[in-house]
């Protein structure tokens, strides 16, 4: 029975399962609750069986249709894509769990089909290992992710919306050109025959030029971070949580993918430009949190700031390979459970009071202190404090930066660490005292206020479960670094 | 390696239409001129797939990209136009850009365009990519259609996750839920005559488009866009959907493509063991029913992606 | 001199010049028009230079066919493309009902 577990195809099972779940409630909107929440759970035990494949036979190539590349399309787990997936499931489950109490039936019925479709568009994503392909994943995760954006319905909505989906399309046809441009200087579309044959010539560089634009746009780096607030801040509160923890990383996913795997000849001057514009995205994004009167508009700008962070490891990894890879890997998982965590609480005081003013949070702490204890959590991991995921991960950056001695980099997370500090403490201040204004509240209801707190708890556990997850992603080597010193 | 002087004309022409024609499209000041030119750029193009050998793409881009994109473009400025009033206002530009001079942009795209230029121009003039391939396996794929055969073999995946893109995008407008476009007046003679012989001509095409992709330029993509373009004509006539089919028959009907892929991909998984990896023998009879079940489904759901507003039934949103 | 003069004798690469002339139009009236019917057409045509490069230089010289798998990519992108523009034009719709404009707000936000 164990055998047979491992053999069965998991990839093929996270791919196809989203999808027939999207599907069945379309066709049978009564049952959607159920087959939605089912078709999550399926999800979530598929990553576990993946992973246990992937401890038993290591990183697993697997040719759709037989062909292989570069005729066909390869589909590739390693440790990398292991955790992106794992990444993705569990804020799904929060996500999945919260949207229950959250939606009215009507708005129910519109959510679950489109978030199935962005989950499958996300695994399919982490498990590809086809440029066009990916190219294909992309546009299916852009759609639906806009289409859940717009779901609120107000016109604060859906102007965020509408910026988010031409900046994602912009984002999407750069890459696009690059994509022809490798395939006609290189002969095929499959990641690793183009690692193989890639040659520092003009045509790299523009391909490199044109993927990165288009992906740091869809990543939301500064300075191209602007479509981010408006369209993070005024979405539905679940919808917010999967933006902010999962849509942006796919993109940084692919980002880094291609940069290790295909163009690492090409040297080091653009990942310098990248990690000074990460250094900026963390200055500014957390001075411009700091500014925000109201809960959502303020974490959404912490998201820009915390994948300022993700860049920050950017010129790191070629020097010190696995640590900074581990970093990497470990502030984008605590950021996404942390994120998802802060947006659902966000969420709650919105459903609660009616507003998301932070000035006037009326002793909240008293009345849905779930919530707060929730936002508090998360807010630790996203500070950086121990123990924590986030924690965890910034050590890991710091190392990795000071065996560089790049002071620098050491120097911004700490000023990061700070500011994160304050906004968020500013949150929690507010929490505890009286608003200058009383008004009627609401009740939350409890999957909501669970969702949240248990999304941040987990956040706070990845903090301390370090020794098993980092081995995890050095299943398949990812990039070879394992050769390289620390 | 050069081609005839009376063919390379022709292309540059072609070539400076193009671009003249887009230029002229997003610089108009009348928004319904913009349209109609972006619409004869359509065109243009699939004159320019025709040129560079690709008549799949050229049909494809001539049913899609200029007509049905071009009717969607129409009918979005007539309702934009019931809810602004936008009459005798020039193009604004971007707030954005009243910090920074106009031309600060376009030097900037100036440089990118001559660096994408040279790039472009460094290439192989030749391709250096999987035709060989392709034509090695083509015998085993079940048509002899190589594009076919890449799409619903070969990359079959890709084609699977984009009938998927389609069917989102249906639903994303659905939640949208925009208003009813008004009832439709009688069509006048023009339209009434032309939807009566036209339609069944129209579906007729869009069949043979279907039988014919196997061995020669066609397939459910363009066979589906020309049954949606049937849509569109029936839809701007005033014909409605029998109210008892807006349920669960138009919801399966508008499913059935990608859901018969995605139950072929489960089924090739569970039997071969290796998803989307057809039997060689039954390689092209699976390829004919995906084909032409997806026909359907595209040209219903573009059909239904020009009229917008989603089914008002009981159990509907 | 001579590869230029090769690549423009050979009508492949001319149309592949169109293409990065037709990305680089569309990109510049995205950025430039505030209006959002305009911004879909310039990404559309945006969409089709792209394609135009991915399909010119998969034409053989000298006879022959072209290679099929670029082929396939445009008719995929195609299909993409008109998903994705009928999604903007219902969002444009919307905005423009529910903000009385058919524009993007002025935000601060846009640096």
């Amino acid at each position: 029975m164990a055998i047979m577990l491992v053999d069965v195809p998991w990839a093929v099972v996270l791919i196809l399962l989203p999808l027939a779940g999207a599907m069945g409630c379309v066709l049978w909107p009564s049952v959607t609750k159920t087959l939605g929440l089912m078709t999550v759970f399926g999800v979530a035990l598929s990553v576990a069986g993946l992973g246990w494949q992937l401890t038993e036979n290591g990183a697993l190539r697997y040719a759709v249709g037989g062909w292989g590349a570069p005729l066909g399309i390869d589909l590739y787990a390693d440790g990398l894509s292991l955790l992106m997936l794992a990444m993705t499931a569990l804020v799904g489950l929060g996500v999945s769990g919260y949207s229950i109490g959250y939606f009215d039936h009507k708005y129910l019925l519109r959510f679950w089909p489109l978030w199935l479709f962005l989950l499958a568009a996300l695994n399919a994503l982490f498990l590809s290992a086809d440029i066009f392909n990916l190219y294909v994943t992309l546009e299916l995760m852009g759609l639906a992710a806009v289409a859940l954006a717009a779901l609120s319905g107000g016109s604060a909505a859906l102007s965020g919306a509408m910026r988010y989906l031409l900046s994602t399309l912009l984002g999407s046809l750069c890459y696009l050109f690059g994509v022809a441009l490798l395939y006609h200087g290189f002969g095929s579309v499959d990641i690793a025959v183009l690692a193989e044959r890639l040659e520092p010539n003009a045509t790299a560089w523009a391909a490199l030029a044109l993927m990165s634009a288009g992906l740091v746009l869809k990543t939301a780096l500064f300075p191209l971070h602007f479509w981010l607030p408006p369209a993070h801040a005024s979405a539905p509160a679940p919808v917010s949580a999967v933006l902010s923890a999962l849509v942006v990383k796919a993109s940084f996913y692919i980002l880094l993918r291609l940069w290790l795997e295909i163009f690492a000849p090409l040297g080091e001057g653009v990942s310098t430009l990248l990690g000074l514009l990460g250094a900026a995205a963390v200055l500014w994004g957390s001075l411009q949190a700091l500014r925000q009167t109201q809960v959502k508009l303020m974490v959404a700008y912490s998201t820009v700031a915390q994948v300022g962070y993700l860049f920050l490891a950017f010129p790191l990894v070629a020097a010190t390979g696995v640590t900074a890879l581990n970093a990497i890997v470990y502030l984008a998982f605590s950021h996404a459970l942390a994120k998802a965590a802060m947006f659902l609480a966000a969420g709650n005081l919105l459903r609660f009071g009616g507003h998301d003013r932070i000035a006037d949070l009326d002793r909240v702490v008293q009345r849905l202190p779930i919530t707060l204890s929730a936002f508090a959590l998360a807010g630790v991991s996203i500070m950086g404090l121990p123990p924590s995921g986030g924690f965890i991960g910034k050590w890991l950056l710091l190392q990795s930066a000071l065996s560089q001695g790049r002071w620098d980099l050491v120097a911004v997370v700490i000023i990061g660490g700070l500011l994160a500090a304050a906004y968020v403490f500013k949150v929690l201040g507010n929490a505890f005292t009286q608003a200058a204004v009383p008004h009627t509240s609401r009740a939350v209801p409890a999957c909501m206020e669970w969702a949240a707190l248990l999304l941040a708890i987990a956040a706070i556990v990845l903090g301390f479960m370090a020794s098993a997850v980092l081995p995890l992603v050095a299943i398949g080597d990812p990039f070879g670094l394992l050769g390289a010193r620390p | 390696m050069v081609t005839t002087l009376l063919q390379w004309t022709f292309d540059a022409l072609l070539g400076l239409v193009l671009l003249w024609l887009a230029w002229r499209s997003l610089a108009s000041t009348d928004l319904f001129k913009s349209i109609v030119l972006f619409i004869a750029f359509g065109l243009l193009m699939a004159l320019a797939w025709a040129r560079l050998d690709a008549p799949d793409i050229a049909i494809a881009e001539a049913a899609i990209g200029a007509g049905l994109t071009g009717a969607l473009l129409l009918g979005a400025l007539a309702r934009l136009r019931a809810v602004v009033n936008e009459e005798g206002v020039t193009p604004q530009q971007q707030p954005l850009l009243r910090r920074f001079p106009v031309w600060l942009p376009a030097i900037l795209l100036l440089w990118v365009a001559a660096g994408l230029a040279y790039v472009v121009a460094a290439l192989p003039p030749y391709a250096v990519g999987l035709s060989a391939q392709v034509a090695a396996n083509l015998d085993a794929s079940g048509v002899s259609n190589p594009v076919t055969a890449v799409l619903l073999n070969f990359r079959a995946y890709d084609t699977l996750l984009e009938m998927v893109v389609l069917l989102l995008a249906l639903l994303a407008v659905w939640s949208l839920d925009i208003p009813l476009a008004g009832v439709a007046a009688a069509p006048g003679l023009i339209l009434d005559t032309l939807s009566r012989q036209l339609v069944p001509i129209l579906i007729l095409v869009a069949a043979y488009l279907l039988w014919v992709g196997a061995h020669a330029p066609g397939g459910a993509f363009q066979a589906g866009s020309v049954l949606g373009a049937a849509g569109v004509l029936l839809l701007l006539t005033g014909w409605r959907l029998p109210p008892r089919l807006e349920g669960l028959p138009l919801r399966m009907i508008l499913v059935a493509g990608p859901g018969v892929f995605v139950a072929i991909a489960v089924l090739t998984t569970l039997t071969s063991g290796q998803l989307l990896q057809y039997p060689p023998v039954q390689a092209g009879l699976l390829i004919v029913i995906l084909e032409t079940v997806a026909t359907v489904s595209i040209g219903v759901t573009l059909a239904a992606l020009f009229f917008g507003s989603p089914p008002r039934g009981k159990q509907h949103q | 001199m001579n590869t230029v003069m090769n690549t423009v004798m050979n009508a492949a690469s001319l149309y592949g010049l169109v293409g990065a002339g037709l990305f680089c139009l569309g990109l510049y009236a995205l950025i430039v028009h505030a209006h959002l019917l305009r911004k879909i057409l310039a990404i559309n045509v945006m969409g089709s230079g792209v394609f135009l490069v991915l399909v010119a230089l998969a034409k053989r010289i000298g006879g022959g066919a072209p290679d099929p798998v670029p082929h396939a990519m445009v008719i995929t992108g195609i299909v993409v493309a008109v998903s994705a523009t009928a999604l903007a034009l219902t969002l444009m719709l919307k905005v423009a009902t529910a903000t009385g404009r058919a524009e993007l707000p002025d935000d601060e936000g846009s640096e």
